[in-house]
C-alpha cells in the first residue's frame, strides 16, 4: 500500500511535467494546426538559458522566469520566420499535416546541432532549488519531497494561469476565437497573424517550463543529445492526443493518466514495456475514442 | 498551375509505357552489376543501405503521398520485419529467400492489424499512434528472451555461393540481394499504383466524400494501403537486418523512422519516381560532412553534428522550396 501511493506520487509528478509538454503542443496545434515537434527543442534551448542563468545568478528563481521568456521568444521567432511563409503555401491533402510535421523535425535537428555545436560535450546543470529528500510520513520516507510540491505548485499556477487567460481575458478570447474560426475573426477585426505568434510564444514557455522542470526532477544535468528531452517531446505528444489535442483540459487528464499508468507498469511490471504501454494506452484511447478524451465527437467530415 | 501540372503529368504517362519503365529498370540494374564490380566493399555496404532506404522509403511514400495517411513509425514496422526474418531463420533454419517472404508476410499482417485501426484516426492522431508505436515497440525486445534482448539475435544472410567465384566478397554480395529486392519491389509498387488499388487510393486522398460517392470502400481501401505499405518496409527491415548482421532494438531507435520520413520528403512525398534521391541523400550526407570536417578542422565535435545540421537544412529546404519534390518541380518548370 505504502509502495503503492509512494508509485502514485512519483506519476502524478512525472504526469504533471508531460502535461505542461502537452499543453505546449495542444497550444500549437490549437494556433497553427501543426503538430510541434521543434517544442522538444525549444524546451531543450530554453532549459540550457536557465542553466546559464543559474550559472551566473544563483538563483534558480531568476532562471526560470527567464527560461519562459527564452522560451517565449525562440517559439514566436520559429512561428514568425518558418511556420508562417510555409502555411501560406500549403500542398494537397495528407501533405498538409506530413509536410510541416517533418519541417519541425528539420528545426527540431536544427535546434540540436546548433546547440551541440555551443556547448558539445559540456552539459548544463539545473540542480534542485529545493531538497528532494522526501518527506517523512510515520517513519517512513515518502516520494513526495519539497522539491516535487514545488514541481506540482509549479505546474497547477502555470494552469490556472493559462484557464484565466483563456477564459477572462480579450487574448483569451481572441486566441479561441482565431482557432476556431480564422476568417471571421480576421473579419471582425482580430490580427489573427499576431494571435498566431502570440500562442505558439505562450507555448514556448510552457514547454520551457517543462522542460526546466522535467531536468530538475530527473538527471539535474542536461545535454544537447539528452535522452530525458526525447522522452518528454514523445510524452507531451502523446498525452496531448489522448487529451483530444484540441483541449486544454485533455492535455492535462492525458498527462496524468500517462504518468500515473507509466509509473505503475514501471514499479510493478518491468521498465521495458513502459514505451510499449505509452502505445498501447493511447491506441486503446483512440480506438474507444478517436478524437481523443475530450475530442469533438464523430469528427469533421467534408 | 495545379492544372497545367496535372496535364504535364498526363503527357509523361503517354510517352512511357511499361516497356520503357521496364527497360529503365534493366539499366538500374546493369548499372548496379558494374558498380558492385568496381567498388570496393565499403562502397557496397553503401550500396547495400542505399537499396535499403530505397524500399523503406518507396512504403513511406506509398502510404503518405498516394493513401494520404501519414507515419511516423516505419522504423516500427522495419523492426518487425527483421525480427521476423531472423526468427525464421533461427527456429525454422528457413532459406534465406523464405525469410525475406516470411518478413513481408509477417509485417503486412501486422500492418493489416494496424491499418484497421489507423482507417479510424486522422491527422495528429494517426501521427501520435505510429510515433507511439516506433517509439514502444523496438524495445518489446528487450522483455522477452526470445527475442534477444538488447544484444539482439543475429540475421546472416551467408556467404556469396562459391560459383561467383573466390574473390566474390560478402558486402558485394549483399549489395546485389538487396538492389535485386530494391528493383523487385519498386517494379511491383510502381505497378499497383497504377493499378485499380492506386487509384483508388489516389481518390480517397484526394476526396474521401467523393471517393465513397463513386462507390470506394474508404476503410477497405485504407486498411489494404496500410497492409501493402507495411510488408514492403517488413522487406527494408530484413534486407537492413542482413546488411548488419544482427537484430537488436538499438537498430531501430526512433531517428530511424524519422530519416525514413526525412527521405520520402526529399525524394518528394507523391513522386515514386524521386525515390533514389532521398536515399543517396541520407547516405552520402554524412560521408560528405564528415569529409569537410576533416578537411575544415579537426574538431571532433563537428564532424558528428554537421551531418544532422545538413540533413535538416535541407529538409528545411525542402519543404520550402519544393513542397511536392524535387522531380514534380523540374517538370513543372520544364512546361513554363
Amino acid at each position: 500500500m505504502f509502495e503503492f501511493i509512494n508509485t502514485l506520487l512519483i506519476g502524478i509528478t512525472a504526469g504533471s511535467i508531460y502535461s505542461l509538454m502537452a499543453i505546449a503542443i495542444v497550444l500549437v496545434w490549437r494556433s497553427t494546426r501543426v503538430v510541434n515537434f521543434a517544442a522538444g527543442g525549444l524546451a531543450l534551448a530554453s532549459s540550457f538559458v536557465g542553466a546559464a542563468v543559474l550559472e551566473k545568478t544563483g538563483s534558480f528563481w531568476i532562471a526560470l522566469p527567464l527560461a519562459m521568456v527564452a522560451g517565449a521568444v525562440f517559439s514566436a521567432f520559429i512561428e514568425y520566420f518558418f511556420l508562417r511563409p510555409l502555411l501560406k503555401r500549403s500542398g494537397g491533402k495528407g501533405e498538409e499535416i506530413f509536410l510541416p510535421i517533418v519541417a519541425t523535425l528539420g528545426l527540431l535537428g536544427i535546434i540540436k546541432s546548433i546547440l551541440n555545436f555551443i556547448y558539445g560535450d559540456r552539459v548544463g546543470s539545473l540542480p534542485p532549488p529545493l531538497s528532494d529528500k522526501g518527506f517523512i510520513v510515520s517513519g517512513q520516507s515518502i516520494a513526495l519531497s519539497p522539491m516535487r510540491l514545488l514541481i506540482l505548485a509549479i505546474v497547477l499556477i502555470s494552469m490556472v494561469l493559462l484557464t484565466l487567460i483563456f477564459q477572462r481575458t480579450n487574448l483569451g478570447l481572441s486566441l479561441r476565437a482565431s482557432s476556431f474560426a480564422p476568417e471571421i475573426s480576421r473579419l471582425s477585426g482580430i490580427r489573427v497573424d499576431l494571435i498566431r505568434t502570440v500562442g505558439w510564444a505562450i507555448s514556448g514557455a510552457a514547454g520551457a517550463t517543462a522542460g526546466i522542470l522535467q531536468t530538475t526532477n530527473g538527471s539535474g544535468s542536461i545535454a544537447p543529445e539528452s535522452f530525458e528531452f526525447s522522452l518528454l517531446l514523445v510524452f507531451g505528444f502523446v498525452a496531448a492526443v489522448i487529451g483530444g489535442i484540441e483541449s486544454l483540459i485533455g492535455a492535462v487528464i492525458g498527462g496524468l493518466t500517462l504518468g500515473i499508468i507509466l509509473s505503475i507498469i514501471l514499479m510493478y511490471v518491468g521498465g521495458s514495456l513502459v514505451f510499449f504501454a505509452a502505445f498501447l494506452i493511447l491506441i486503446l484511447t483512440l480506438l474507444l475514442r478517436p478524437h481523443g478524451i475530450i475530442g469533438a465527437k464523430g469528427g469533421r467530415r467534408a | 498551375m495545379e492544372l497545367s501540372a496535372r496535364k504535364v503529368v498526363a503527357v509523361h504517362k503517354r510517352q512511357i509505357t511499361n516497356k520503357h519503365r521496364f527497360i529503365g529498370f534493366a539499366l538500374i540494374g546493369l548499372l548496379v552489376y558494374i558498380l558492385s564490380n568496381i567498388v570496393d566493399e565499403w562502397r557496397s555496404f553503401q550500396g547495400a543501405t542505399i537499396a535499403v532506404y530505397v524500399v523503406a522509403i518507396a512504403s513511406v511514400i506509398l502510404l503518405t503521398g498516394y493513401s494520404g495517411q501519414i507515419s511516423l513509425g516505419h522504423g516500427a514496422l522495419l523492426a518487425i520485419g527483421a525480427y521476423s526474418a531472423a526468427l525464421a531463420q533461427i527456429y525454422f533454419h528457413a532459406p534465406i529467400w523464405i525469410c525475406f517472404a516470411a518478413a513481408v508476410l509477417i509485417t503486412a499482417l501486422f500492418g493489416a492489424i494496424l491499418g484497421a485501426a489507423a482507417a479510424r484516426l486522422s491527422g495528429p492522431y494517426l501521427a501520435g499512434t505510429t510515433l507511439a508505436l516506433a517509439v514502444g515497440l523496438p524495445s518489446i525486445a528487450n522483455q522477452f528472451s526470445i527475442l534477444g534482448g538488447e544484444q539482439g539475435i543475429s540475421f546472416d544472410a551467408g556467404w556469396p555461393p562459391l560459383s561467383f567465384g573466390e574473390s566474390f566478397t560478402q558486402y558485394k554480395w549483399f549489395f546485389w540481394i538487396a538492389s535485386l529486392a530494391a528493383l523487385i519491389s519498386m517494379w511491383w509498387v510502381q505497378n499497383i499504383l497504377r493499378s485499380r488499388y492506386g487509384r483508388t487510393w489516389r481518390a480517397v486522398k484526394t476526396n474521401e466524400v467523393a471517393a465513397e460517392i463513386a462507390g470506394i470502400n474508404i476503410a477497405r481501401s485504407k486498411v489494404l494501403a496500410f497492409t501493402v505499405s507495411a510488408g514492403i518496409a517488413g522487406l527494408a527491415g530484413a534486407l537492413l537486418a542482413m546488411t548488419v548482421n544482427n537484430v537488436s532494438p538499438s537498430a531501430f531507435p526512433l531517428v530511424l523512422s524519422f530519416s525514413i520520413a526525412t527521405g520520402a520528403v526529399l525524394s518528394g512525398v507523391n513522386t515514386l519516381g524521386g525515390v533514389m534521391i532521398g536515399s543517396v541523400a541520407l547516405v552520402a550526407i554524412p560521408e560528405i560532412a564528415s569529409s569537410v570536417s576533416d578537411r575544415w578542422s579537426g574538431s571532433e565535435n563537428l564532424a558528428t553534428l554537421l551531418p544532422e545540421f545538413i540533413v535538416s537544412a535541407l529538409l528545411i529546404l525542402t519543404v520550402f522550396l519544393a513542397p511536392k519534390g524535387p522531380i514534380e518541380k523540374l517538370r513543372s518548370r520544364h512546361v513554363h
